[in-house]
């Protein structure tokens, strides 16, 4: 079933100009179901405004579904033996991200390219495809981590040049310096910060994780790491409380440290990092609190929103009304109410609240779906994870899962009160360019990494093969390899791109 | 009108119907996973991947499954026999202690290197590290998961 089977004439001819397709039969089955809803969510949308059956304009969905199934052809030419499961969840993800820009007024936002007006879902669909297709690039041509490791300097010197530019340039929107515009582009730089830090903090953690776990330091019951090597949770720890400080950016500052400590648990199993850094966090909650207006204010506000209920609790007490009117079964889609009269119901509903508006019209059944999806998108990352060839893949693929589901629960918790509201993006729902770009690069990340077989530097013949090229031309030249390959077609028990004899003379690799 | 509300309660049903049906389906998908590994459970801890051996004993491009045990040395009883200039008959021991691997160098003299350190006595380390014994490099790696079932 995985193998393509080579007694096919199409699947030979593709053999004999060097391309090896490998069936995603599970991604193709899923795809389809997701197609299949979101045609059945944009039908019940459209049906709801004209008030009798329609489809309205079904152009966008249509772009978005074959966006998703021209990714998925790509993935099966590549031939790459990556997770199956995330491309249909994000793809739903995705869709209920459409779904909502179309019920929304397309007023919210709009800019003007050339003669076109674009409103918000065209632009969202633009970004949803555009995101899409980093995935997909990054997902089949990402063949050696080695790189992303080496320069983890660079990255760090790049993450802290992109907080420079926002500390500097950025602009003032509700108290907090979050986006910078460049020409006519508006951009976050935040989203892609997040993907450049777990990428530095993985190669950082990769290279020192002996030292950081091997020694200790006895502060009476409790086991410290070795004291010189709390600097970068010291200094990590700093970076965080400036991005409040100067950015006013309270989400960001949360999802760096919390990934931070994640990684440096995940990295060294030891709770003593942990427990001290969260000290460090309540610590400086504390104090933050008491100095400084933004951070007190969301803090009042999630504790009781009722007592300024026209004026900061707006937001979340309307966003708490929205998940009523939708009980348990939701309004429907387009029966929600998310203006009232020429105002919107929920300030920011298309970003923020974009977790409130479907809980609306979909009801908690929905909202418990939309929650499943992203656990399973952490299910997926943590197992990608723990099959990671090295250490710096395991803790790369943690740290990205990480990243995506702690946003998420910040702001579905935000969203719901359970947590004080920041102002970050859910994943691949939200709108917003910059988030889909980040989250769509995350996600081509975990599928890259999610095939060991590929990235594992040591299957020597196929790294020998596909130096330079992403689709390996291994056919005619190499009998070892193709017998390989058709044993694992086969008999699937047989552990599949085995280094085989051919792997003799494999060039020298040096590995830091 | 009647119809119409009954039409657009069942869409939007239906609607929330395939939401599920699409996670029933990945949920079938993960529970295959499971299955598959539970059955894969006595695969090896991990394996030496041979980079770079100049006498050919052991072969470069090779992949040694390990169990929790390995010697490592020119004495032919060892799990990994290794031919070079600089390695002694009982050269080193590399232990999978539960989580962690240990490489323990029993030649002393500065020719067990872990990424190209050497090492003295006995050292930590992790998948994707590098062992050096005189002219032979081996890379420790997380042992190959099943591909099927993925």
């Amino acid at each position: 079933m995985m193998t393509a089977i080579p007694r096919n004439p199409v699947v030979r001819a593709f053999w004999r100009v060097g391309i090896r397709p490998r069936l995603r039969m599970r991604e193709l089955l899923l795809l389809c179901a997701v197609a299949l809803t979101l045609g059945v969510g944009w039908v019940s949308l459209a049906s709801t405004r004209a008030a009798g059956l329609s489809v309205g304009r079904p152009l966008p969905l249509l772009l978005y579904l074959v966006t998703l199934g021209l990714v998925h052809v790509v993935f099966v030419i590549s031939g790459r033996r990556m997770d199956q499961i995330l491309l249909p969840v994000v793809g739903l993800l995705g869709g209920l991200s459409l779904l909502l820009m179309a019920r929304l007024p397309q007023s919210i936002v709009s800019r003007t390219v050339g003669p076109v007006e674009l409103g918000l879902l065209e632009l969202q669909l633009v970004w949803l495809m555009v995101g899409l297709g980093v995935l997909g690039v990054v997902a089949v041509l990402l063949r050696r981590d080695g790189w992303l490791r080496d320069y983890k300097y660079t990255w760090a010197m790049a993450g802290i040049a992109l907080l420079v530019l926002v500390f500097v340039l950025g602009d003032e929107v509700n108290g907090a310096r979050l986006s910078i515009t460049l020409g006519p582009l508006t951009g976050q730089p935040s989203e892609l910060l997040k993907v450049v830090l777990v990428v530095f903090l993985a190669a950082y953690l990769a290279d020192n994780r002996s030292l950081l776990a091997g020694h200790s330091t006895r502060l009476g019951p409790l086991r410290l790491p070795p004291l010189p090597y709390l600097l970068p949770l010291l200094v990590m720890w700093g970076l965080a409380i400036l991005v409040v400080v100067v950015q006013r950016d309270l989400g960001a500052a949360f999802l760096f440290f919390s990934v931070f400590l994640g990684l440096l648990y995940v990295a060294t199993r030891r709770v003593g990092y942990v427990v001290i850094g969260l000290v460090l966090f309540l610590g400086a909650a504390a104090v933050l609190y008491q100095s400084f207006g933004h951070v007190r204010l969301r803090v009042d506000v999630w504790l009781d929103p009722t007592a300024d209920p026209l004026g900061s609790g707006y937001q979340v007490l309307r966003a708490l009304y929205a998940f009523g009117r939708g009980g348990v079964m939701g309004t429907g889609l387009g029966a929600g109410l998310p203006q009232v009269g020429e105002s919107q119901a929920i300030p920011l509903l298309h970003s923020d609240f974009a977790f409130a508006a479907l809980g609306e019209e979909l009801g908690l059944a929905g909202a418990v779906a939309m929650c499943a999806l992203y656990l399973v998108i952490a299910g997926r990352g943590l197992r990608i994870a723990a099959r990671a060839a090295d250490e710096f893949g395991a803790l790369l693929a943690a740290g990205l899962t990480l990243v995506i589901v702690l946003q998420a629960a910040l702001i579905i918790g935000g969203n719901l009160k359970l947590v004080p509201l920041t102002g970050i993006t859910l994943p691949f729902v939200s709108y917003g360019g910059s988030s889909l770009l980040a989250n769509g690069l995350v996600i081509g990340l975990l599928l890259a990494f999610s095939d060991t077989s590929g990235t594992r530097p040591s299957s020597a013949p196929a790294r020998l093969l596909r130096r330079g090229r992403p689709v390996p031309d291994e056919v005619p030249g190499d009998p070892a390899d193709s017998a390989t390959g058709d044993g694992a077609s086969a008999t699937p028990r047989e552990p599949a791109a085995e280094p085989g004899p051919a792997a003799v003379g494999a060039q020298p690799q040096v590995w830091s | 009108m009647d119809v119409l509300t009954l039409l657009l309660w069942g869409l939007r049903i239906a609607f929330l119907l395939l939401i599920y049906l699409v996670l029933l389906l990945v949920v079938r998908a993960l529970w295959r996973d499971l299955r598959a590994a539970v059955r894969d459970e006595s695969r090896a801890l991990g394996r030496l991947v041979v980079v770079a051996s100049p006498s050919g004993q052991p072969e470069p491009g090779m992949s040694i499954p390990l169990d929790a045990v390995t010697t490592l040395g020119r004495e032919i009883n060892s799990t990994i026999v290794i031919d070079d200039d600089h390695v002694i008959d009982d050269h080193a021991l590399l232990t999978f202690r539960g989580r962690l691997w240990v490489l323990e160098d029993r030649a002393g003299g500065a020719v067990t290197r872990i990424n190209g350190q050497p090492i003295a006595g006995a050292a930590v380390l992790g998948y994707g590290d590098e062992i050096g014994l005189g002219g032979v490099r081996l890379r420790l790696e997380r042992a190959p998961v099943e591909t099927r079932a993925r």
